[in-house]
Parts: C-alpha cells; structure tokens; sequence
C-alpha cells in the first residue's frame, strides 16, 4: 500500500512538473547589467518592479557593478552571450581625422564587432532630442544606443549654513575661492572633500578650473594633438599651479580614503564647506540629508569672473542592446517603456542628468541651481580625448598627479613631465 | 621482478584511459589557454566575439617593450613586480617559518593559533582587501586612530606610491602567510624527535639544533615555499586592483596585464579592450617567472644535494 502511495506521488509530482514547464517556458527574463550609481539603482528598481507587473511574461533580471569594472563585465557578458540590456557608460568621441595610432573607444569597438543591435528604426528613438542622437549614439550611420542624459562634472557644491555662518561669500574667481578655503581652514573647518579612494574624483573635480583656463574643450584637444598647444606652456603652468593649491590646500587631509559612493554623504553631514563633483551627486546629497542647504556653482578656476560661467561636462549613461541577444523584443519593449516621457522624467529626477528628451524638465533642486549656467554647457576634454599609443602615464590634466595623491610637488616638473609623456605618444603616432 | 598491475594485452592501455580525463581537462582548462594567449599576442584580438583578428606579428612586443614611454611605464611595472617578488618572498617565508616553529611547540592554544594565522588565506582577495581598507581608512579607521596617539597621521592605501606599494605588500603577506606556515609545519612534523635527543645530548644548543637538524631536514618544505611564493608574488595583481585601482606608480606586471586587456588602462572613458596586447604581456610575464622559477629551482636542487645527499 505504501509502495503503491509513493509510486502515486512520483506520478503526480511529474505530471506537475509537466504542467508546469510550459508556464515556465513563456517568461521570458531580461538580463540588465549597470554601473554602481545609488539613486540610479533605486530608480532602475522601482522601474524595473512597474515593469514587470505592467509585462508579468518578463523578469528582470539586473546586475549592478563598479563604475570602473563596467567594461570588463559588459565584455565577458557580451562574449558569453548572457546580457540583453547593455548600460553604455562613460560615452566618447568617436576618433576624429586628425588623430592617429590610437585605439578606438569601447563603445565603438562594440559596434565595429556587430555586437550593438541597429536602434535606428524603433519608434523610441524620436523620444531623444536629434542632436543627442547624433552626438552620442550614431556611428556609420546608424543609432546604436540612446543616451539618457547629460552630466557637468566641473561645478562646485556648497554648504549654505557654513558659508553664511563664516562670512563667506560664493566665490567666483579663483583668489575669491582661495580666500574662502583659507577662511575655511583658519576655522577649523575641511574645504572641500573628494572621493579620493577611487581616484577619478579627484582629477574630475578640477576638471572646472581646466574647463575656466581653456574655454574650448574640443580646440584644446585638436591643439594638443596638432602641438599647438603644450602642457607645459605658460598657460598650462598656471593650471598646474592652481591645480596644486587645489590638491594641497583645498581637499581635506585623508579624501584617499573616502569612497566615491560616500562623498556625498560626508558632504552633507556639514562637515566640510565645499565639495567639487558632477551633478550625479545631487540625489545622493539629497538622500544622505533632506534638510541640508546647499548650491552648485561653476568651479571659479579663472581671475576673470566671466570665464567662471561654464559648466563642462559630457554624455553619461546610455542604453544600448545587445545584438544577438535571444529577448530581442523583451529588450526593445523595455527601453520603449522607459523611453515614455513620464518614466524618462522620473528618471532624470531621480538621478539629477541634464535632460536628453525635449520634453523632459530638470526641476530638481539641482536644476534650480544649474538652470543660470546651461546655455553654457560644454561638453569637456575627457569626451574628445583619445590617447595615442605609447603615451606615458602622467599624459592628462590630473590634478591627482600632486601629492598627496600623486608624487609630484613642483607644477613645472609636473607640467615638463606631462608633455614629454604625450609627446611620446604624439611622435610615436608620427612615425 | 616488479609485476604489471593493469595485466597483458589491451589492459596495457587501462591506465592510459584512467590518465585520459586528466589530461583532456588539462588541455582545455590549461595548456590550450597558455597556447591560445600565445597565438592571440601576435594578432591585434579585442577580445570581443564578431571582431576582426588580423596578425600584427611582433607589434605587440615591440610596443611594450619599445613604444615611447609607455614602454618605459611597462618596464618600470616589471621592475615593481621584481622588489614585490623580493620583499613578499624574503619576509613571507621568514614569518611563515618563525610562526611554524612557534606554534610547532607544546603550547596551549596553538591549534586555535594555527586557525587564526591560517584564516586570511581562505578569505579571498575581494575580503583581504575590503578588511584592510577598512582598518586602513585614513579618517579614524583604527590604524589612524592609534597613529593619532602618537601624533602622526598617513593617507596609508592613498598615500604616496611607494606607501601605498609597501601596504599592499603587507597586506599579500598577511594573506598568504598562512600556507607558507602550513608546508612549514608540516615539513617540521616529519622530522624525528630522535634528531632533536641526539642533538641535545651531544650538547647542541637551540641555534645550533635549528641551524644543523631543523634547516638542512626542513629542505623540501624550503624548497616549496620558495617555489610558491615566488611565482605567486611575481604573479600578484588581483591585490593591487582592489587595494589601489589603476594608480600611476603602483602598478605591477600582472596588474597592468588585467587592465590592458579589460580597457582599465587610465579608468577613463578613452580606454579600450586590447586582449592581444595583454596577450603579449602575459607571455613576457610567462617569461620572466619562466625564467625566475627556473633559476630558484636550479639553485634549490644545487643545495638539496648538498644537503641531502
């Protein structure tokens, strides 16, 4: 009798199994890789549970990595076949005629390789303003991803209270933010605070006082390719002077350690007076402390307050698909959605970008405060850079070259040290 | 006369076929990546599936090794995976062998300090690492705090190059100390406690026990240790990306081999995926402990056999 009840149980246990595949075998999971950014994450959740009760034959399934490793997994992930929904972050020029002997960016080689889908036909596309498309997303001729927004990265957030509680006036030339630092200091106070630990943030940060002492990104960067301009001319040496002040006397002692996830925080806990970083932080200000008052200022890197007016920046994230992927329609259905002019306003509320839909509104609190500088939005150097094969390491604008977060301690050496590194790439492309 | 076990005929072949999955995992799993990386260092590979390979020859070599002063950077990682090599090797086996003969002693607790000094070794990089930033954290993590005690103050894992270089040396020790103190204990373990009795009754004193009965008996565990933590300190970089990131200054051969070949290069957005170039890297490192390790082992053998007999 026991034998006949269990042998019944395995017969009903199969034949529900059975019935149960076919269910299965309908849903479809969408796989979605992003970079590390929490209030874009929080958003991409909540998007992605609408999404799924709006689609319930789609699961979403998204995986979050470092900013810096997003390359590298997007690469494997590609290779293995096993990513539908590629976030395509931190977009780059395409390489421009007069460049030579270098290595095309990431996206593009993606694309060379054919394993971006052609987007140039779906209905979304017309969502996005044309010149973002163009700019940002088109290569021979074809849209091969959407780009959801733009970033400055060269503004300065401050801290109202302690500004007013030390008689501090906004500065808007670079003597003006000198003298506020030293106020700063004199009380006690950190200047400025940087996610130092991962590196990037602390040459992004001075990106504005590069951005103030050459106005023009792209001519920049035609110049030092064509050698018409130096890093160690005299203009550059002054970057390079200010950029020391900025690594010795601005950023607090001890910014190596802190995470670029966690500047925001320390930020708005009121410990320090100013904090140089691009607009994606402002949701996280805004999460770490609602009630804090701060503002957004252009990084005053010139004595001409007039030159002060710009925000340099570039295209940030991007949605791209992956061209032999098997959820082909489940991928285009998803970026249609989010593509929706209300989902992409939450979106850009949500993690503080520069719109790249029309129709879309910045009427954050950072908006507020970048709505007196965005017709003077630029895009900057690190968007039109590519370096030549064989150039040195120290071949960049980095103010992290100065110690303490570099070696050097002399803007000169620094300045003759950063040319001779490009000029090697430069001759090499040559020959 | 020694008999066959596997007995006549086609039964020859028996162990042949029991070596059979061995060897095929083997191929697939070693030998054919080593041989494929050898193949992709002398073509332009991306590394992306769909792209183009196209045989560029030597190139690759010749830009590592020559292309301006990125090839003095390259060079300069090779001379920082040299003194890692070095002071990771020469203080790693020294620890290992002091612990060992410590905890080899009768003491209370030493199977719980045998655990605890073997314990980072089982932790994996991501954990080592995340331990020591947090203990290293430069605004009040514990280190700072007791250095401000005494009124000092460092930027430890952000400070200057050649800090932050030594931090990550310490931090590869304290990983891998562990094992360096197991082969030892186990090679200690195998030596009689009659050595030691005969030794003791002749009137040899403690240095002169270690130095004549412990050193020459401990040989193959020498010899081990010698071996693994060479190639294994030439080796390192998983370490340096989680410690340090991409920084100038610090980087080491297999760290820059990681980062050439998945577009980490500068953690710009210029940066670019160039596995055949790595490639190529991979077998100037596959070269260098080829070299390095041979030349130990010549060296260990020459004094195994004088030791040993």
């Amino acid at each position: 009798m026991r034998k006949t009840n269990l042998l019944s149980l395995v017969v009903l246990l199969i034949l529900s199994m059975a019935l149960i595949q076919p269910v299965a075998a309908q849903t479809t999971t969408l796989r979605v890789l992003v970079h590390q950014n929490p209030p874009m994450v929080e958003f991409m959740e909540a998007f992605n549970q609408a999404f799924q009760e709006r689609n319930p034959d789609i699961v979403v399934d998204m995986s979050v990595v470092n900013a810096n490793d997003l390359s590298t997994v997007t690469q494997t992930r590609l290779s293995a076949n096993d990513i539908d929904v590629i976030d395509m972050f931190g977009f780059a020029n395409a390489v421009q005629p007069y460049m030579d002997n270098v290595d095309p960016p990431n996206w593009q080689q993606l694309a060379d390789a054919g394993l971006l889908m052609d987007l140039t036909d779906q209905a979304f596309i017309a969502n996005y303003d044309a010149a973002t498309i163009a700019d940002a997303g088109t290569y021979d001729g074809k849209v091969y991803a959407v780009n959801l927004g733009r970033v400055s990265y060269s503004g300065i957030y401050y801290n109202i209270d302690l500004f007013t509680a030390n008689n501090v006036t906004v500065p808007t030339t670079w003597s003006e933010l000198v003298q506020a630092c030293e106020t700063f200091n004199a009380a006690g106070i950190p200047c400025m605070t940087a996610g130092g630990k991962d590196g990037w943030p602390i040459f992004v940060g001075a990106y504005g006082l590069t951005g103030a002492l050459y106005p023009d990104q792209a001519a920049l960067v035609e110049g030092l390719w064509t050698g018409t301009i130096t890093w160690n001319d005299e203009r550059a040496l002054e970057m390079w002077s200010r950029m020391q002040v900025y690594t010795r006397d601005m950023i607090e002692s001890g910014a190596s350690g802190i995470a670029a996830d966690a500047a925001p925080g320390r930020f708005a806990s009121g410990a320090v007076a100013m904090f140089p970083g691009g607009t994606w932080y402002a949701p996280a200000i805004e999460a770490a402390e609602p009630e804090f008052e701060w503002g957004y200022i252009p990084f005053p890197g010139s004595e001409n307050a007039e030159d002060n007016q710009y925000l340099f920046g570039k295209y940030d994230q991007g949605w791209a698909v992956a061209a032999n992927t098997p959820n082909a329609e489940a991928a285009l259905l998803y970026l249609a959605e989010f593509s929706e002019p209300e989902n992409y306003q939450a979106f850009v509320d949500a993690v503080g970008f520069i719109p790249t839909q029309p129709t879309a509104q910045l009427n954050t609190r950072l908006g507020e405060q970048v709505a007196p500088y965005l017709e003077n939005f630029r895009v900057g150097y690190e968007q039109y850079w590519v370096s030549p094969r064989g150039v040195g390491q120290y071949a960049n604008p980095w103010a992290s070259y100065f110690q303490p977060f570099g070696t050097f301690d002399d803007p000169q050496a620094l300045a003759d040290t950063v040319q001779a590194d490009l000029q090697s790439g430069l001759d090499a492309a040559g020959s | 006369m020694i008999g066959y076990h596997f007995g006549r005929g086609r039964a020859r072949w028996l162990p042949y076929l029991l070596l059979l999955p061995g060897i095929i995992a083997y191929f697939v799993v070693a030998l054919g990546p080593s041989l494929a990386t050898s193949v992709y260092s002398f073509t332009d590979a991306s590394g992306l599936p769909g792209a183009p390979i196209n045989w560029v020859g030597l190139d690759n070599y010749e830009e590592f090794l020559f292309l301006g002063q990125a090839a003095r950077d390259n060079l300069n990682a090779v001379g920082r995976t040299l003194v890692f090599c070095f002071f990771v090797t020469t203080i790693q086996f020294a620890l290992g062998l002091l612990v060992a003969l410590i905890l080899n002693q009768k003491l209370r607790g030493r199977n719980f300090f045998r655990t605890l000094y073997f314990m980072p070794v089982i932790l994996g990089a991501v954990i080592q690492g995340l331990i020591w930033s947090l203990f290293l954290y430069p605004l009040g993590g514990p280190l700072a705090k007791f250095l401000e005690i005494f009124g000092a103050r460092s930027e430890f894992l952000g400070a200057q190059p050649t800090e932050a270089f030594a931090w990550v040396i310490v931090v590869q020790i304290w990983a891998n100390m562990g094992t360096t103190m197991i082969i030892f204990l186990a090679g200690l373990q195998t030596i009689s406690e009659e050595y030691y009795e005969a030794a003791r009754i002749d009137g040899a004193d403690r240095w002169q026990v270690f130095r004549n009965v412990t050193w020459p008996l401990l040989t193959p565990s020498v010899n081990t240790n010698l071996l693994l933590n060479v190639i294994g300190s030439l080796q390192a970089w998983q370490l340096f990306l989680i410690l340090l990131g991409y920084r100038n200054g610090t980087q080491v051969l297999g760290y820059l081999i990681y980062a050439t070949g998945f577009g980490q290069t500068s953690g710009s957005v210029t940066s670019s995926f160039r596995q055949g170039y790595a490639a190529a890297a991979s077998i100037i490192m596959f070269l260098l402990v080829l070299v390095i390790g041979m030349a130990v082992q010549t060296v260990l053998r020459r004094r195994e056999a004088r030791l040993m007999g």
